[in-house]
């Protein structure tokens, strides 16, 4: 009889703990199939670093002011200023993220005022070579054409100026600047 | 066959063993020379420097500014108070009035981030002690809070969320329900764990009584934090030199009475509820304003020498900062807890076994990047 009890008792306690497993069997799962499903990531989230470009002209918003390369504290961004004889405006002739070395901290879009650069949520950068993860300016305005981006408290106050001065009055706004400009051109 | 014989002969000899570098017990990078006679610990040496990053050298090549970063990587358990004693110890020496809403946003960040690092300290504990399920409900919890930060500031680990002057973004919207309902519901959470630990017999025997730390001890040592407030001496920075307005908050300061591994883990288990008490108290009366006092975009601090400390989650962390007068620092010597915390090993564990030479250990709750900087 005990052989009886002890079978009984058995299937009861498996109920038991099965009773457990059908308490969770409806809910949705924690996991994520990875490369099929992605987290959404949180909008200041910061990964990967982009140029962004204009929506309406398509052109780079940086105008090589030299300010994130400056904030950069591991040194990971270089540029080359470049000057546009028509428009007489600067833009970045070269723009070169080392992301080797990049440690994603976010200075350099604290640092720009023009939103030039941003950090994003794109985190997907593995490669067999460590040449290809140093980004140039045409890969980084490629990944930041779709990134969509407000325009920060310092650039809304400066930059409608700042258009309206590149329409109407530019060689005052370019004027400053331009000796060291002209160095590094 | 006599020779086989002759070398099993169990000898009373003294011999040495190397634990670590690479042990799992030991947290990252730690090397132990044990003076073992039988399992029994004579004597122990910690051997450090095998992560050492050399922080402080970099901090004189950095603006006062370009240093945050690095300080995320001193700690990288409890980031916010690492950066949040830099920024304080900047603004001593230039004098800069952080507004109301900016220090209660530091308050509350670094007492998240107390929570994150003590339940890193309640897993990682419990993994050593053999324990493995206890791991995946903390870092359950704990990845609420990481959502929180990651929310806020845009990381997970090496947040970078201070700033000379205030704090680099305000709260999303969505943060504070988030948050109320992460108190909430981490209260039950903890009582849950200490169902789990308090008065389990297993975690008993493993704890009470082991390595105990008497306060005179542990002072010439120059231990901090919960490892000495488990002996029962009375020191919390955000009481006793309160920064950051913490003064102006409410919050019991939990002391142990014995200094054992028990105690240790039970003033954490109690600051966790007390960090919650305070989380709610900084939600609810976060006052209007600016979050970032105005600093020069080329910042010059006055020449001179200062010193800044606060409580961070493993004891007491602090710079020592001096100024020539350029836009970078002279000097930097960084203070972490988890330095003298570590001292106290050697006292610990003479006298008992290698077994037990663990659970001390994770009582210390020592951080080893942190030792070495």
């Amino acid at each position: 009889m005990g052989y009886f009890k002890e079978f009984f008792s058995g299937i009861y306690n498996l109920l038991l703990g099965l009773k457990t497993t059908a308490k969770y069997l409806p809910e949705r799962a924690v996991t994520l199939q990875y490369p099929k499903e992605k987290w959404p990531m949180p909008e200041r989230s910061r990964g990967i670093v982009v140029l962004l470009s204009d929506p309406d002209t398509g052109e780079l918003n940086c105008t090589a002011c030299l300010l994130c390369q400056k904030a950069c504290p591991v040194a990971a961004i270089t540029i080359t200023q470049a000057k546009n004889e028509t428009t007489n405006k600067r833009y970045p002739k070269t723009f070169e993220v080392n992301n080797t070395i990049c440690c994603f901290c976010g200075l350099c879009e604290e640092a720009c005022n023009f939103d030039a650069i941003k950090l994003t949520g794109l985190y997907e950068f593995a490669t067999f070579d460590k040449e290809s993860l140093i980004f140039q300016k045409e890969k980084l305005q490629e990944l930041g054409r779709n990134v969509k981006y407000e325009k920060k408290r310092k650039s809304v106050a400066k930059k409608p100026a700042a258009k309206s001065e590149t329409t109407e009055t530019k060689p005052q706004s370019a004027a400053p600047s331009d000796p060291p400009k002209g160095e590094e051109a | 066959m006599t020779d086989v014989t002759k070398n099993i002969q169990l000898s009373e000899e003294e011999f040495l063993l190397n634990m670590g570098p690479q042990h799992p017990s030991t947290h990252g990078v730690l090397r132990l020379v044990l003076k073992l006679r039988g399992e029994f610990i004579e004597d122990l040496t910690p051997h450090v420097g095998y992560l050492h990053r050399s922080i402080e050298k970099i901090a004189e090549n950095r603006t006062y500014a370009q240093f945050m970063p690095f300080t995320d990587r001193i700690d990288y358990c409890a980031s916010m108070p690492c950066n949040l004693a830099w920024a304080l110890a900047v603004e001593k020496l230039a004098g800069i009035e952080v507004p109301p809403r900016a220090q209660y946003l530091r308050v509350l960040m670094t007492e998240l981030n107390r929570i994150a690092s003590h339940l890193i300290y309640l897993g990682v504990m419990s993994l050593d002690l053999g324990a493995f399920t206890p791991f995946l409900y903390t870092f359950r919890e704990r990845e609420w809070i990481l959502d929180l930060f990651e929310m806020t500031c845009g990381q997970r680990l090496t947040y970078n969320y201070m700033r000379i002057g205030g704090v680099s973004r305000d709260l999303p919207p969505e943060f504070y329900q988030s948050c109320k309902n992460f108190t909430k519901v981490f209260l039950k959470k903890v009582d849950e764990y200490e169902a789990l630990f308090t008065y389990n017999p297993i975690f008993l025997t493993r704890t009470k009584d082991i390595g105990i730390l008497p306060i005179a001890v542990g002072l010439e040592y120059g231990a901090s934090g919960p490892t000495i407030r488990g002996s029962g001496h009375n020191w919390d920075l955000r009481k006793v030199e309160p920064y950051s307005s913490y003064e102006k908050f409410d919050f019991n300061v939990p002391l142990g009475t014995k200094g054992d591994v028990w105690d240790r883990y039970m003033v954490r288990v109690q600051e966790m509820r007390e960090s919650c008490k305070i989380i709610n108290q900084a939600l609810d009366g976060l006052p209007e304003g600016e979050i970032k006092a105005k600093v020069p975009g080329v910042f010059k601090p006055p020449a001179g020498e200062v010193i800044s400390r606060i409580e961070a989650p493993r004891g007491e962390m602090g710079y020592y900062l001096v100024s020539d007068g350029s836009t970078k620092p002279y000097r930097v010597k960084i203070r972490t807890a988890s330095y003298g915390n570590l001292q106290v090993l050697r006292y610990l564990s003479r006298g008992w076994k290698i077994a037990d030479l663990v659970a001390i250990f994770g009582s210390l709750d020592v951080v080893l990047p942190e030792v070495d900087r």
